[in-house]
């Protein structure tokens, strides 16, 4: 497979969304209500899509261009519908309160591991020049920053959404350094993020429904 | 061939078909045994055919099966098979007493079939992409049996499990993404090219510092599912509350697929990077994961909780030996999955039968399971002893393989701190199952079985687990000992 130079169009395109994407993410880590997780999360998406878009063009790769559409569909457009649909206006989620860190210092944090991203990737890993090497890193820090902010948040939704951050660290990446998976791993990954969400919502249901009877159960105890 | 392995992988979803179909719980699980009983014969089949013949391969190498692949489907196919004789009588009981609704049962057997053919499936390819979404997709279908019992405590615990281990899946496919780009000098433009086989072979064109990177990140995130400390936090949560023919699956199916992706990566790194890299990362997180398993089960309480973290435990000794290499090495680690299996089986069966009876998961409330009901009490006990490594059990002879690799491989301070670890572990778990076996029953005890052949399903799978586990002990059969031979051959 041909590597794509850093300087060509594609390349900066690429770069360039590689930045807007760990910026989302930064944002994502940054704020504190619900709604906002899921905009920045879909607009993550829709940018991550835009990058397929731009690699499909240069490497001539149908296979990136139905998997710049289902990003786009599938991520981009039916999780975050689905996740405001039946989590946040169903269960009523406005604040996120359940927080082990400040806002302040989770930034500071996510700081420190994107120095740490680069310091790992930069030095020899990747050969200089190539667009991967001005991705990858960036990559690499989205990944850290999904995961950090499935640290320090404790509440369920909080998490998947870290964890769907992860997973679009993991494509950016995967578009710039390999380009190509088969059809149906590519097919099958999508499956499996869906059938994740799918299966999350409804223990994130159930715990939350659980909690409020359980609430309930002792504020009719504590009566008279 | 082919017509076997995909049997293999098919064969357990007869218990989503006729779950689906509306079937109660005793034909729902009859049905689950007869396609394990399929699964299981097909795969000691296949090991068979394969005998003197070279790997199943087709489909652009989505389709995959060495005698390594096939040992481990094997395996993953009896503990299924044990796995599911031990569900006959748990999910009736269960229904029986009202603790499952007649949803919750059909949900049970949808989702017990599928895991098993998940995990089969994932045995059986060599595309390592398709490896990564499989063992995903395994991960969801076990969250869900471990939340199947609805109450907040099991959505907790699955939900622990489902994120956690979505995560470490997900850095795995971090990993494989940098194994393939280790790969950019053979171009790997074709299916063929990004599968286990043509990696291996071509090994030596592959760019070691991203193979470096990608064996590390493969560890952690495999070694996520596979319950390897610091990344064990789900297991002891997910196996104490899921229902405890899935526990048993959890233990004895899942983390042995976590650990045959793995040595998959490991074979790879080592014909590249030679011994001491590989070596340094799974002896790190062997020992850490010995350690605290052998730790953690000092504190009594929630037997099943014993049980899953002598799982984090045996999975450390395997990482270790794995670590040690060589011939002596990997053998050991094969017999000792082998082994940990059928023994892990049998004790998370035995606790389902126990926790029916008594009510209770805690260990300080059980006591006279020896006088009270003879045979899931000594099938308990022995297979203590067995899983602790004692004679006449398997596991003695895998664990002292793996010490003899110790050392003839490393320092011999490994396999001194090694046998230190496991003296430990024997005293902390000794402590709490000894107190189950002996003393007086409680007086109110009932049989949760309504017919007698229900009870004796119960005892089936028990006793056929103590059985190989005491033949390996004593013997390793011939075709047993080939297809060890054969399965090293492949990644050494």
């Amino acid at each position: 497979m041909e590597s794509l130079s850093a300087s060509s169009a594609a390349g900066v395109l690429l770069d360039l969304s590689g930045v807007l994407i760990l910026l989302l993410a930064f944002a994502c880590l940054a704020s504190k209500l619900f709604n906002r997780y899921v905009v920045y999360y879909g607009a993550q998406s829709v940018v991550l899509s835009f990058a397929a878009g731009t690699a499909a063009v240069a490497f001539h790769s149908t296979e990136l261009w139905i998997l710049a559409a289902l990003t786009l569909a599938v991520k981009g457009i039916a999780i975050p519908l689905a996740a405001r649909r039946l989590l946040i206006t169903r269960l009523a989620l406005k604040r996120d309160a359940a927080m082990s860190t400040g806002l302040s210092t989770s930034l500071i944090a996510g700081g420190a591991l994107t120095a740490f991203a680069y310091l790992v990737i930069r030095p020899d890993l990747l050969p200089h020049g190539t667009v991967a090497a001005a991705v990858v890193p960036l990559s690499t820090a989205v990944i850290l920053l999904g995961s950090l902010s499935m640290v320090v948040r404790r509440h369920t939704v909080a998490q998947l959404i870290g964890w769907l951050i992860v997973e679009n660290g993991v494509f950016l990446g995967a578009i710039t350094l390999v380009a190509t998976f088969p059809f149906i791993v590519e097919a099958g990954i999508f499956l499996d993020i869906v059938a994740g969400v799918l299966i999350m919502v409804v223990f994130v249901s159930g715990l939350t429904r659980q909690l409020a009877e359980a609430s309930a159960a002792e504020l009719r105890e504590l009566r008279g | 061939m082919s017509a076997l392995a995909v049997l293999i992988a098919l064969g357990p979803l007869t218990g989503l078909a006729v779950a689906l179909a509306g079937a109660r719980a005793r034909l729902a699980g009859l049905a689950q045994v007869t396609g394990a009983l399929v699964a299981f014969g097909c795969a000691l089949a296949l090991l068979v055919e394969l005998d003197g013949h070279p790997p199943l391969a087709g489909w652009d190498g989505f389709l995959y099966v060495d005698p390594l692949g096939g040992f481990f489907a094997m395996t993953v196919a009896g503990v299924t098979l044990l796995a599911a004789l031990g569900s006959v009588g748990y999910v009736c009981a269960e229904e029986d007493s009202g603790g499952f609704s007649g949803f919750q049962v059909r949900l049970y057997y949808a989702f017990f079939g599928l895991f098993a053919s998940l995990m089969l499936a994932a045995l059986e390819t060599g595309n390592l992409g398709l490896l990564f979404v499989l063992v995903e997709a395994s991960t969801l279908a076990s969250a869900a049996l471990v939340g199947i019992e609805g109450r907040s405590r099991s959505l907790e615990a699955a939900w622990k499990y489902v994120i956690i281990s979505s995560l470490g899946v997900t850095i795995a496919l971090a990993g494989t993404l940098f194994l393939f780009y280790s790969g950019s000098a053979l171009h790997l433009g074709s299916n063929l090219g990004l599968t286990w086989p043509y990696l291996f072979a071509h090994a030596h064109a592959l760019a070691p510092q991203p193979l470096r990177l990608a064996f590390l990140l493969a560890v952690v995130g495999y070694g996520t599912k596979v319950g390897l400390a610091p990344m064990h936090t789900w297991l002891p949560d997910a196996h104490a509350e899921a229902p405890s023919p899935a526990s048993a699956m959890l233990s004895a199916a899942l983390l042995n697929a976590g650990m045959y992706a793995i040595i998959r990566f490991l074979a790879i790194a080592h014909a590249r990077l030679g011994g001491t890299y590989p070596r340094a990362v799974l002896l790190s997180f062997g020992f850490a994961s010995i350690a605290i398993g052998a730790l953690f089960m000092v504190r009594k309480g929630n037997f099943k909780r014993l049980f899953a973290y002598s799982s984090v435990e045996h999975m450390g000794i395997i990482a270790v030996a794995l670590g040690f290499g060589g011939t002596l090495g990997l053998y050991g680690a094969l017999l000792q999955m082998l082994n940990h299996a059928l023994a892990k089986s049998v004790l998370f069966l035995s606790s389902g039968d126990v926790s029916l009876r008594y009510k209770t998961r805690e260990a300080s409330q059980v006591s006279g399971l020896l006088a009270a009901v003879p045979v899931t009490g000594g099938a308990l006990l022995l297979a203590s002893f067995a899983v602790l490594g004692s004679p006449p059990f398997g596991l003695f002879l895998s664990e002292l393989t793996i010490v003899r690799a110790g050392f003839a491989s490393a320092s011999p301070v490994f396999p001194l701190l090694l046998l230190f670890l496991l003296g430990l572990a024997f005293v902390a778990f000794a402590r709490t199952t000894a107190g189950m076996v002996t003393g007086q029953p409680p007086d109110q005890l009932t049989s949760p079985y309504r017919s007698k052949a229900v009870a004796v399903s119960t005892a089936a799978p028990l006793v056929l687990g103590l059985a190989a586990l005491l033949v390996l002990g004593l013997w390793i059969p011939v075709g047993l000992d080939t297809v060890l031979r054969h399965s090293i051959a492949v990644i050494g």
